[in-house]
């Protein structure tokens, strides 16, 4: 597969701290890559890095085998931290400038305006767009140059739930057309649900790399609700188990290798206990994220 | 050349819709157009207001507009105006600052480079209009007032419109070079025009001691390009020539402005 984004020990310091330490990491084509982390881990300053805002202390990268120049920087799509926008601006003259300034052709303002459902809005002056509004600009903006790769940090932040699953819908759309989409989220469902690929980051080192589908493999969690005084000890007398939790009235089983959901149904049957909800779950990317986490 | 023409265009794309833009160069070029126009009505109001001033000497015969003199004496006095052109040179790079425009404009596309350059070039775009709109007024003025038309005269002395340019964008390059350092807009304005008088405060300390490093001073250069032709009615001696050396102070001056910039800009993290 071609590579979009390649990156060789990349390293930024402010002062003494080292935002990103050492960063190495290949992104290709066709990738919806999602890049984790805790506040200040390093993913707003890497991708400041990668488009040409935040100069390097040391390393390199290198987008579509290319030296990042400037004009590399034209074919990709970026909203960094907040959108950015001339206040004084309407919407439609504000992507006009960007259409400017990547030199593409202003044809596609109407397009990527209708795809973001702001055609209505876009003779009003910037500053009077709602958060979601903002958010939706940004991306149309990111989108005018129909590019192969498109950068999103925290596409959501600040917005109200029908924002949040409008721009997740958004996502899902563009990364059908086959784009390659790099996304920074604090937000691990919504990178669960939409990403192929995932990094972890922790102050400014790379903790984890590897495929989403790879979460959740390995032993197998069991939920159950029965109404049974003392479900507890049958569920620990289990030759299956490891360990059991509870959890808003429910118990977790985690099971052990080669034990799957339907044994430990059977067995609770052959106890005389009938579950009311018996259901395998698969480990959440939160989970994983915050093992990884503290792991690392 | 389509590129320079093209990174014009961006700047002008942001300063066209942007309504202090048109308030400050409306101001600017309006006060710049009536108060050069209005120099003889001046002259009248002094004779009206100061009973001595009409007996002793008549105003007619000051040659205020005539060619060639009108060109210096406009020139010298519009160059005083400058200050607003370069406010709103300030207010243009620094709300890149405030809105992080700046930052965006990076990420689009735009080289550092790139993106000083269209806010140089429209300095030399309200440079070159602010030539143009004195050179109309003092050919139009001189047409007027001029009691013969010599056309020898007409044209001597124009070469102070190239100093003139040279002094307007001279001293909006250090307007922008304020504004990408300070990078806040009321500082930077303060600063702006407290400029001339920090500069003579050293100039003063300095003078005693080695007065012939005094013209190298940045806004003494800028100062030096137009000399005030005012005195020669008070029978005094003025420079009525350019000299290579105020050009070449100022020029280098104009450069290392723009460099300085650049080389903030470019080691900067925005």
């Amino acid at each position: 597969m071609e590579t979009v984004l390649s990156i060789t020990n990349l390293t930024k310091n402010f002062g003494r701290l080292k935002a990103v330490n050492n960063l190495n990491l290949q992104i290709k084509r066709g990738q919806v890559f999602g890049m984790l982390g805790p506040n200040g881990s390093g993913k707003t300053t890497t991708l400041g890095m990668l488009m040409g805002v935040v100069n390097p202390t040391s390393g390199d990268f290198s987008w579509f085998n290319e030296r990042p120049t400037n004009d590399v920087r034209k074919k990709i799509g970026a909203v960094l931290e907040h959108p950015i926008f001339y206040p004084y601006l309407s919407g439609l003259k504000n992507l006009e400038l960007n259409a400017m300034v990547k030199q593409c052709d202003p044809s596609n303002i109407a397009r990527v305006l209708e795809l973001v459902e702001l055609s209505e809005r876009k003779d009003d002056k910037y500053k009077t767009y709602s958060l979601g509004m903002k958010q939706r600009l940004a991306i149309a903006s990111a989108l005018l140059n129909n590019p192969t790769v498109l950068i999103l940090d925290e596409p959501t932040n600040g917005l109200d739930p029908m924002g949040i699953a409008e721009i997740r819908e958004l996502i899902k759309r563009i990364a059908d057309d086959g784009k390659t989409i790099i996304l920074a989220s604090h937000l691990l469902d919504e990178v669960q649900k939409v990403c192929t690929h995932f990094a972890v980051l922790k102050k400014g080192n790379l903790v984890h790399t590897g495929p989403v589908d790879d979460v959740g493999k390995g032993e197998e969690i069991v939920e159950v609700i029965a109404d049974v005084q003392n479900l507890n000890e049958y569920l620990l007398a289990f030759m299956g188990t490891t360990s059991v939790n509870r959890e808003n009235g429910s118990f977790q089983i985690t099971m052990r290798e080669g034990f799957k959901s339907k044994d430990l149904n059977k067995y609770l049957f052959e106890k005389g206990i009938i579950a009311s909800h018996l259901v395998t779950k698969k480990k959440s990317l939160e989970k994983q994220f915050l093992e990884i986490l503290s792991e690392a | 050349m389509t590129s320079l023409i093209h990174l014009l265009k961006i700047d002008l794309k942001k300063l066209t819709s942007y309504r202090t833009f048109w308030i400050v160069c409306g101001l600017y070029f309006i006060t710049l157009a009536f108060s050069t126009a209005s120099g003889m009505e001046f002259l009248k109001w002094l004779a009206r207001t100061f009973k001595n001033f009409g007996s002793e000497l008549n105003i007619n015969r000051i040659p205020l507009y005539h060619f060639p003199d009108v060109w210096l004496n406009l020139i010298y006095f519009s160059g005083l105006l400058k200050i607003v052109l370069a406010i709103m040179t300030v207010i243009s790079i620094t709300n890149e600052y405030t809105y992080r425009t700046l930052r965006q404009n990076v990420i689009d596309g735009l080289s550092r480079w790139e993106f000083l350059l269209s806010k140089i070039l429209t300095n030399v775009g309200l440079s070159l209009l602010s030539v143009l709109m004195v050179s109309v007024i003092a050919f139009v003025t001189g047409l007027i007032y001029s009691p013969e038309l010599n056309w020898r005269y007409v044209f001597s002395d124009m070469e102070f419109l190239v100093a003139y340019f040279l002094e307007i964008f001279a001293f909006l390059s250090y307007a922008l070079m304020l504004g990408v350092f300070v990078q806040r807009s009321g500082l930077t304005i303060i600063l702006l025009l407290l400029s001339h008088m920090l500069e003579a405060i050293v100039r003063e300390n300095v003078d005693n001691y080695v007065p012939q490093i005094i013209p190298f001073f940045p806004m003494e250069s800028i100062s030096n390009l137009v000399p005030m032709p005012y005195q020669r009615y008070a029978f005094q001696e003025i420079r009525d020539y350019l000299t290579f050396g105020s050009i070449a102070i100022a020029l280098g001056w104009t450069f290392l402005f723009n460099y300085f910039s650049y080389a903030k800009l470019k080691r900067a993290d925005i």
